[in-house]
C-alpha cells in the first residue's frame, strides 16, 4: 500500500516534469537548440507565484495563467534577443548563450530574493483526498491533473492545429517551410513562447506545494534534459512517457534508498540509457 | 609567430607581479588568476581545440582536490602527493566516463557531463571518507615546507606560474604537432575527419585524458592553498562552468585564450567578492553570466577572435593587398 | 581485382535502398556511377568508404576485406572520398585542411607542410593556402575536398558529386582535375547523375535503379540501353506528375 501511495505521488510529480519537459522538447525539435536556462525558467515562474500571491492577493486561477503569459513574453524575448542569434553559430556559442542567461537568471534571484526558501501557503489549495486508502493532497492532485491535460492539450495543437502543422513544418525542413509562406523566424519564437510558457503553468504548479529556492532550477534542467533524452528529442508524447517514468523512479528511489540518492539515480539512469542509445529510450534514429 | 615578444611581455609582467605590488590581496588576485588559467587551459584542450564542451570538468578538478586533502587526512602526507593520486583517479574517471560519452555529439555530450559531475558531488558529498558534506581540512599548522603552507600568496604565485608554463608549453607543441590538426579536424566535423584517416575516438580520448590530467593538478594546487573544499567548492557545477567561461571569454582553442580570460574575470571576481562580501559570490556569478551571454550574442571567438580582427584590419591597413592570415593565435 | 564488391544489400528497417549490388574495379580507370535520384548509388558509395556498413554482402580492397572497416581504416587503406555537401574545416586555412590528409602518412610537421603545398600546387590551390577554408565559395570547397583526399596519398578516390552545382566552366576545370589525378595513377569512382559528365569521362558508367545494378559498359553505350532510358524516363514521369 506504501508502495502505490509512492508510486501515485511519483506520477503526479512526473506530470509535472512531463509538462516543462515538453516545452524543452519542442524546443530543441524546432531548432536543436537546448535551453540550458530552462529549469531557471521554472524557477522564476515559482516566484512569480510566490509574489502574486503574497503582493496581490492573487489565488491560483489567477496566477498560473498569469506565469503562463509572463514566461511566454520572456521566451519570445529570450528567442529574439539572444538565441536566434547564437543558433546560426558554433556549437560552444549555443551552449554558452542559454547557459549564461542560466546564470543571470539564478543569481539575479539569489540576489533579488535572498537563498532562504520561501513557500506559498499549505491551505492555499487546501485538503487531503481518501481514495480507497491512498492519502493524496490535494495541491498535488491538482498539479498532476492540470499538467497532464495541458500537456496532452499541447501535444493535440501541434498534431491537430494550423499553427501544429506550420511548426512542425519549420521543424522538418526550414526551407520547405519558407517556400509555402511560413515565417521560421516567427514560428521558432512562437516555439520560444509555448516551450517558456509551459514552464510557467509548471513553475506556478510546483509552488503550490513546494519550496522555492534561487537554485532550484539548477536540478530542474537536469531532469528536464533526461526527460527528453529519453523521450526522444522532439517528441512530445515521449516527453510524457519519460516525464511519468522519471518521477516514479525518482519516488521509489526516494522511498527505497533514500532522498540524497534520488538524483544519482535518476542521473545514472540518464547516462546508461545515453550509453546504450544516445536517441534516446522512445527515440527514433 | 609575430606576437612572440607580446608573449614575451605578458611573461615578464606576469612573473614579476608579486614583486612590484606589494599589497597582499593584489599577490592573491595574481596568484588565483594563475591557477584559474591553469584549470580553463586544461579544459581547453577538450573544450576548446577538440571543441567537446564540457560542463562537467569539476569531476577533475574534484578529484585533484579530494586526493591532496584525502593523503593528508588518511595518510599523513603533505597534500601536494596526492596530486599524482588525483591524476591518476582522474584519468581512470575520464577513461571510464569518456569512452562511452564521446559517442555522444554537441549538446548530448555537454548534458551527459553535467549529469555524471552531479552524480559524483552527490556521491562526495555523502560518503564519510571524503568528509561527507563537511569536506576536508589540509594541516591546520604546515609541519614542514612539503606541506606548502604559505602565509603569502608568493611562493604560491610561482608555483603555478610554473605549472602553467608547462601547460602551455605542452599545449603549443600539441597544437602544431598531428594531434593539435586532428583536433582541429575533429572540432570542425567527426565524419570527414575520419574520411581522412582520424581516428576520432582515440584522439578525443587523448584530449580528454591530457584535460582531466591537468585538471587534476589544478584541483590539488586549489587544495593545497586554500587548505578546505566541500563537495560544492570541489565539485559544484559552477566550477566547471567557471573553466567555460574563462576559457570562451579569452578564446576557446586558442593557446593564450584561458589566460587572457582568467586576467579578465579573477580579479573581477575578487573585487565583487571583497566589496559585497559572502553576498558577493551571487553577484559575480551575475556578472560571469551575463559576460558569457554576451559573448556568445556577439563575438563567440572571445577575445582571441576579436584581437585577430583588429590585427588583421592593422596589417591590412599596412600592406597593400589585404591576405586574410590565420585567425588563431600562434 | 583491385576494388570488389559482392551483393551489397544496405537496408533502412524494410527498405532496401542498396539490394544486391555488385561492382568490380580495375586499377587505374575511371568508373562512373549514374542513376536517378534515389538509385542507391550514394548509399552503396557510402558501403565502399567505410561510413556505413552493409546489411549484407562483402567488399575487398586491394585483397582485403574492407566490409566492415570504419572509413579511418579505409583511409590508411588507400580510399580517400569527397562529400557531396562539402565539409571543410571552416576554423583552419586552405593549407590547414590539406594538412590534415597529408599527416596520415607525414606524422611529422614539416613533412606534412611539404606535402600539403605539393597538393596546393598540383590542384591550383596555392595562392589561397593562407586563406581560411570558410572564404571559399562552392567551387573552391569541392576542390579543398579533393585536394585534402589527395593529401591522404590514396589508391582509390571516391568523388561523391564533386562536379554538381559548378559552371560549365568549373565543370571543364574539374574534369581537367580528375584527368590528372588519374594521370598520377589514382583509381577513381565517381558518383553523378550529370550524364554529360560521365559521357566525357567515365571509361565506364554503371547505372543504378531500385538498389541494383542494371546495366554497366561503355558511357555511350550505356545510355542506349532501353533498360537505363526506361529507369531515367519512369523517373522523369514521376516527377512530371508529382
Amino acid at each position: 500500500m506504501i508502495l502505490l501511495q509512492v508510486v501515485v505521488s511519483g506520477l503526479l510529480m512526473g506530470s509535472v516534469y512531463a509538462l516543462f519537459s515538453s516545452g524543452l522538447t519542442l524546443i530543441w525539435g524546432m531548432m536543436n537548440v537546448v535551453n540550458f536556462a530552462h529549469g531557471d525558467f521554472v524557477m522564476l515562474a515559482m516566484y512569480a507565484a510566490f509574489f502574486a500571491f503574497t503582493l496581490l492577493k492573487l489565488g491560483p486561477i489567477f496566477f498560473i495563467p498569469g506565469a503562463a503569459a509572463l514566461l511566454f513574453v520572456l521566451g519570445v524575448v529570450v528567442y529574439l534577443g539572444l538565441v536566434r542569434h547564437v543558433a546560426k553559430g558554433p556549437m560552444l556559442a549555443q551552449i554558452l548563450g542559454t547557459f549564461g542567461l542560466a546564470l543571470v537568471l539564478r543569481y539575479a534571484a539569489f540576489w533579488a530574493f535572498t537563498a532562504n526558501f520561501v513557500s506559498l501557503p499549505d491551505n492555499l489549495v487546501g485538503g487531503t483526498f481518501d481514495i480507497g486508502g491512498l492519502r493524496v493532497e490535494a495541491s498535488r492532485l491538482l498539479a498532476g491533473v492540470l499538467a497532464l491535460v495541458i500537456t496532452l492539450s499541447m501535444h493535440l495543437v501541434l498534431t491537430r492545429t494550423a499553427l501544429g502543422s506550420r511548426l512542425l513544418a519549420v521543424a522538418e525542413d526550414r526551407n520547405a517551410a519558407m517556400l509555402m509562406g511560413i515565417r521560421p523566424d516567427r514560428m521558432q519564437a512562437i516555439a520560444w513562447g509555448i516551450g517558456a510558457a509551459s514552464t510557467g503553468v509548471a513553475g506556478a504548479l510546483i509552488a503550490l506545494f513546494f519550496y522555492i529556492s534561487p537554485t532550484v532550477g539548477e536540478s530542474l534542467s537536469l531532469i528536464a534534459f533526461v526527460v527528453v533524452c529519453l523521450g526522444g528529442f522532439g517528441s512530445v508524447p515521449g516527453a510524457l512517457i519519460a516525464g511519468l517514468g522519471i518521477g516514479v523512479i525518482e519516488a521509489l528511489s526516494a522511498y527505497l534508498i533514500g532522498a540524497v540518492y534520488q538524483d544519482v539515480v535518476v542521473y545514472a539512469l540518464f547516462l546508461g540509457v545515453l550509453w546504450v542509445r544516445p536517441q534516446g529510450l522512445l527515440g527514433t534514429n | 609567430m609575430k606576437q612572440w615578444p607580446l608573449v614575451v611581455i605578458g611573461f615578464l609582467l606576469i612573473a614579476g607581479w608579486p614583486l612590484v605590488v606589494h599589497d597582499v590581496f593584489l599577490q592573491r588576485v595574481g596568484a588565483l588568476v594563475l591557477l584559474a588559467a591553469i584549470s580553463a587551459s586544461a579544459w581547453n584542450l577538450l573544450g576548446g581545440y577538440a571543441g567537446q564542451v564540457s560542463v562537467g570538468h569539476a569531476v577533475y578538478f574534484g578529484a585533484g582536490a579530494y586526493a591532496s586533502l584525502g593523503v593528508y587526512t588518511e595518510l599523513g602526507w603533505p597534500p601536494i602527493a596526492g596530486a599524482p593520486v588525483g591524476v591518476l583517479v582522474s584519468m581512470g574517471i575520464s577513461a571510464l566516463v569518456g569512452t562511452p560519452t564521446f559517442r555522444l555529439r554537441g549538446h548530448y555530450f555537454s548534458m551527459a557531463t553535467i549529469a555524471a559531475a552531479e552524480l559524483f558531488r552527490i556521491l562526495a558529498a555523502n560518503w564519510p571518507l571524503l568528509g561527507a558534506a563537511v569536506g576536508l581540512m589540509g594541516p591546520p599548522v604546515p609541519r614542514s615546507v612539503a606541506d606548502l603552507s604559505f602565509i603569502s600568496p608568493i611562493p604560491y604565485h610561482y608555483l603555478f606560474l610554473a605549472v602553467l608554463v608547462v601547460l602551455l608549453g605542452l599545449t603549443w607543441l600539441m597544437q602544431r604537432s598531428r594531434m593539435g590538426y586532428y583536433l582541429a579536424a575533429i572540432r570542425g566535423g567527426d565524419r570527414a575527419a575520419r574520411s581522412l584517416g582520424v581516428p576520432v575516438l582515440r584522439y578525443k580520448l587523448y584530449a580528454l585524458l591530457l584535460s582531466a590530467g591537468f585538471t587534476s593538478i589544478a584541483g590539488s594546487l586549489y587544495a593545497v592553498m586554500v587548505g578546505f573544499i566541500d563537495p560544492d567548492s570541489a565539485l559544484g557545477i559552477l566550477i566547471s562552468v567557471k573553466m567555460l567561461i574563462v576559457a570562451a571569454l579569452g578564446g576557446a582553442g586558442t593557446l593564450f585564450g584561458p589566460l587572457v580570460g582568467a586576467i579578465i574575470l579573477i580579479p573581477l571576481e575578487e573585487t565583487t567578492n571583497a566589496m559585497f562580501g559572502g553576498g558577493g559570490s551571487g553577484i559575480t556569478f551575475i556578472v560571469y553570466g551575463a559576460i558569457i551571454l554576451l559573448v556568445a550574442r556577439f563575438q563567440p571567438g572571445g577575445v582571441a577572435a576579436f584581437w585577430a580582427v583588429v590585427t588583421d584590419r592593422v596589417s591590412a591597413g599596412r600592406r597593400a593587398p589585404a591576405v586574410p592570415g590565420s585567425s588563431r593565435v600562434s | 581485382m583491385f576494388l570488389e564488391a559482392r551483393g551489397i544489400v544496405k537496408a533502412f528497417g524494410a527498405f532496401r535502398a542498396v539490394d544486391g549490388a555488385d561492382l568490380d574495379v580495375a586499377e587505374g580507370e575511371i568508373v562512373g556511377l549514374i542513376g536517378p535520384n534515389g538509385a542507391g548509388k550514394s548509399t552503396f558509395f557510402n558501403c565502399l568508404s567505410g561510413d556505413s556498413e552493409p546489411t549484407a554482402g562483402t567488399i575487398r580492397f586491394l585483397g582485403q576485406g574492407v566490409t566492415k572497416g570504419s572509413p579511418e581504416a579505409h583511409a590508411r587503406l588507400g580510399m580517400a572520398r569527397t562529400f557531396q555537401m562539402p565539409v571543410t574545416f571552416e576554423d583552419m586555412t586552405v593549407v590547414e585542411n590539406v594538412m590534415v590528409g597529408a599527416f596520415l602518412r607525414h606524422p611529422h610537421r614539416a613533412g606534412a607542410i611539404r606535402k600539403a603545398e605539393q597538393v596546393l600546387d598540383f590542384t591550383g590551390l596555392a595562392h589561397l593556402a593562407s586563406s581560411p577554408a570558410r572564404s571559399l565559395g562552392t567551387p573552391g570547397r569541392k576542390r579543398l575536398e579533393i585536394a585534402r583526399a589527395l593529401a591522404t596519398e590514396p589508391r582509390l578516390l571516391l568523388l561523391d558529386e564533386a562536379l554538381a552545382g559548378l559552371t560549365p566552366a568549373e565543370v571543364r576545370l574539374a574534369i581537367e582535375l580528375v584527368r590528372r589525378i588519374q594521370g598520377l595513377g589514382i583509381t577513381i569512382v565517381i558518383v553523378e547523375h550529370i550524364m554529360e559528365v560521365i559521357l566525357s569521362l567515365a571509361e565506364r558508367a554503371v547505372v543504378f535503379h531500385q538498389g541494383k545494378v542494371i546495366a554497366q559498359g561503355a558511357p555511350r553505350a550505356v545510355v542506349d540501353d532501353p533498360a537505363v532510358i526506361a529507369a531515367y524516363l519512369g523517373h522523369h514521369m514521376k516527377r512530371v506528375r508529382m
